[in-house]
């Protein structure tokens, strides 16, 4: 039971970070592979916040998602100067660099070692330790997050990222702000990929850069990719299956060693044969 | 003597070391159907990036209403009343008809993340009102039984109706068309023309760039005819399609 609780969770956090990479990537077409270092940011800001006692939970991830916000707006900023593949060598630069803080500031990311000890999550006085009430509080969130994607995808704003992604000068030559929508697509996608970190960490009790490197970006946009680019349906597919990879490996009778770079290994796979063959995902639309 | 609808003064645009205009002056006055007619590289379009504010002038300035554009971005040039359409059409092909023409209405809630994640039901009730608009505009143009066709199965002469729309949709008076004519059937092209006439007698301005003289001839109050990134002539199709010196540039290439 407490393997299915986990899982359900940790995919969960996944979904929220879907929605951030599906918004960002998917729908406004700013193609980011930074958003695991946003998540590590978040997560850690969390985490230092709880192990210091200097607020609780709530204002926590209230913090971490202004401070991810902030910086989503800022290393996007490249791409409302350079577009398509320029962006991409940008953002790739700004993943390294990220990893490279995570595992070298000892003093604020407990470096390669990581940070254990993180304490669990509290609402409003109630601690949140058992793996039920954890699954509970992803549930929630993830919940929120969904409805939120779902509001903006209907809404003219989610129009005006999906025209903007096709033709800016399009988009300027009937006279809205692109500058602004992309902007706030940032926004939006930081405060996703913000709390996803801060709950990524308290449940996990234990984080490190691992989770937060390129690989962990590249794992993103593959779910993205095989859930399904530009929907809904899509971004809660994508992690909740390829979460259960590594599951389905532990019944095969491998040793562990290879059953990590195994999983690599179909990752990578995956992505091409989706790329190649079905690019719409399995519930989306075309990147 | 009240100052011109749209005046253009002294234009200059170099591109390295190609003038693209060059002293360059002219008015477009209000309900009246403009063509600006040239051979290729005269700088039609030029003008329009110019007028739009896509290209900034190295030298002079286009002022709109007695209001100078200058320094002002795309955006703000929409909000006082201009809008173009461009040669190669740039519609979101994929998006459906109405959604190209929504995306061109003005000022809309829910256009921002906060209104949208936080208001819905008024967003949801404005859209309401905002589709209609949009499917008026569509049937304006002829496409009201295409509005949920994504662009990529619309026809080209479907297509450039929706450019149309998707002008009109911005609420501009002045609208700068760049060759809504060409590559059009003989039947569309009828269509186009009494479309752009229908729009003249509703209060639109209409700037175009057509190369078709036949077009030209059946639609344009005035013809400004453009050589080189000059102003070479002005006046009344008939005057211009008839000057022999204008037609050996235009359709013999001389330089």
């Amino acid at each position: 039971m407490d393997f299915l609780f986990s899982y359900i969770a940790l995919a969960e956090v996944y979904v929220l970070l879907g929605l951030s990479t599906n918004l960002l990537v998917g729908i406004a077409g700013i193609f980011s592979v930074s958003q695991a270092a946003v998540f590590g940011v978040g997560a850690y800001i969390v985490a230092q916040l709880l192990m210091t006692e200097t607020m609780g939970f709530v204002p926590a991830m209230l913090v971490a998602s202004l401070v991810c916000i902030a910086l989503n707006v800022l290393v996007t900023l490249p791409s409302l100067r350079v577009s398509g593949d320029y962006f991409v060598v940008t953002s790739f630069g700004i993943q390294l660099l990220a990893t490279a803080v995570f595992i070298n500031w000892t003093q604020g990311t407990g470096g390669a070692n990581g940070l254990p000890g993180i304490p669990p999550p509290d609402l409003f006085g109630v601690m949140l330790e058992t793996n039920a009430q954890l699954v509970m509080l992803t549930t929630v969130s993830v919940g929120l997050g969904c409805l939120a994607f779902w509001l903006i995808m209907r809404a003219p704003f989610g129009r005006l990222l999906r025209a903007i992604r096709e033709d800016e000068l399009a988009v300027a030559a009937v006279g809205k702000g692109v500058l602004q929508a992309k902007v706030s697509a940032a926004a939006l996608a930081g405060a996703f990929a913000g709390s996803a970190g801060g709950l990524y960490a308290t449940f996990l009790s234990f984080i490190d850069p691992v989770s937060f490197d390129l690989d962990a970006s590249i794992l993103l946009l593959t779910m993205v990719v095989v859930g399904g680019a530009r929907t809904l349906a899509g971004s809660i597919i994508g992690p909740f299956l390829l979460l259960a990879l590594p599951q389905v490996l532990t019944f095969i009778d491998i040793p562990t060693t290879i059953a990590a770079s195994a999983r690599q290994l179909i990752y990578g796979v995956l992505l091409i044969v989706f790329m190649l063959f079905r690019p719409q995902g399995l519930a989306g639309e075309k990147l | 003597m009240s100052a011109a609808y749209l005046e253009a003064a002294g234009l200059e645009v170099r591109f390295g070391g190609l003038l693209a205009l060059r002293d360059c002056s002219f008015t477009v006055e209000s309900g009246r159907i403009t063509c600006l007619v040239g051979p290729n590289g005269a700088g039609k379009t030029t003008i329009f990036n110019v007028i739009t504010g896509f290209l900034k002038p190295n030298q002079g300035n286009v002022a709109f209403k007695g209001q100078s554009l200058d320094g002002l971005t795309p955006q703000a040039i929409v909000g006082t009343g201009i809008a173009r359409t461009f040669q190669n059409l740039r519609l979101f092909v994929d998006l459906t008809a109405l959604d190209n023409v929504l995306v061109g209405l003005p000022a809309q809630a829910g256009e921002e993340p906060i209104g949208a994640i936080f208001r819905p039901l008024h967003v949801a009730r404005a859209q309401k009102r905002r589709r209609e608009e949009a499917l008026a505009t569509l049937d304006h143009v002829g496409l009201a039984d295409r509005a949920h066709e994504y662009v990529r199965n619309l026809s080209y002469g479907e297509q450039k109706l929706l450019t149309v729309a998707r002008v009109l949709a911005t609420g501009a008076e002045l609208l700068l068309l760049d060759e809504p004519a060409s590559g059009l059937s003989a039947g569309a092209l009828d269509g186009i023309m009494a479309l752009l006439r229908r729009l003249q007698s509703e209060g639109k301005t209409l700037l175009v760039v057509e190369h078709n003289t036949r077009v030209v001839q059946q639609i344009a109050d005035e013809v400004l005819f453009l050589h080189q990134g000059h102003l070479m002539a002005t006046g009344s199709p008939a005057k211009i399609i008839s000057d022999p010196a204008l037609a050996e540039i235009y359709f013999g290439g001389a330089i």
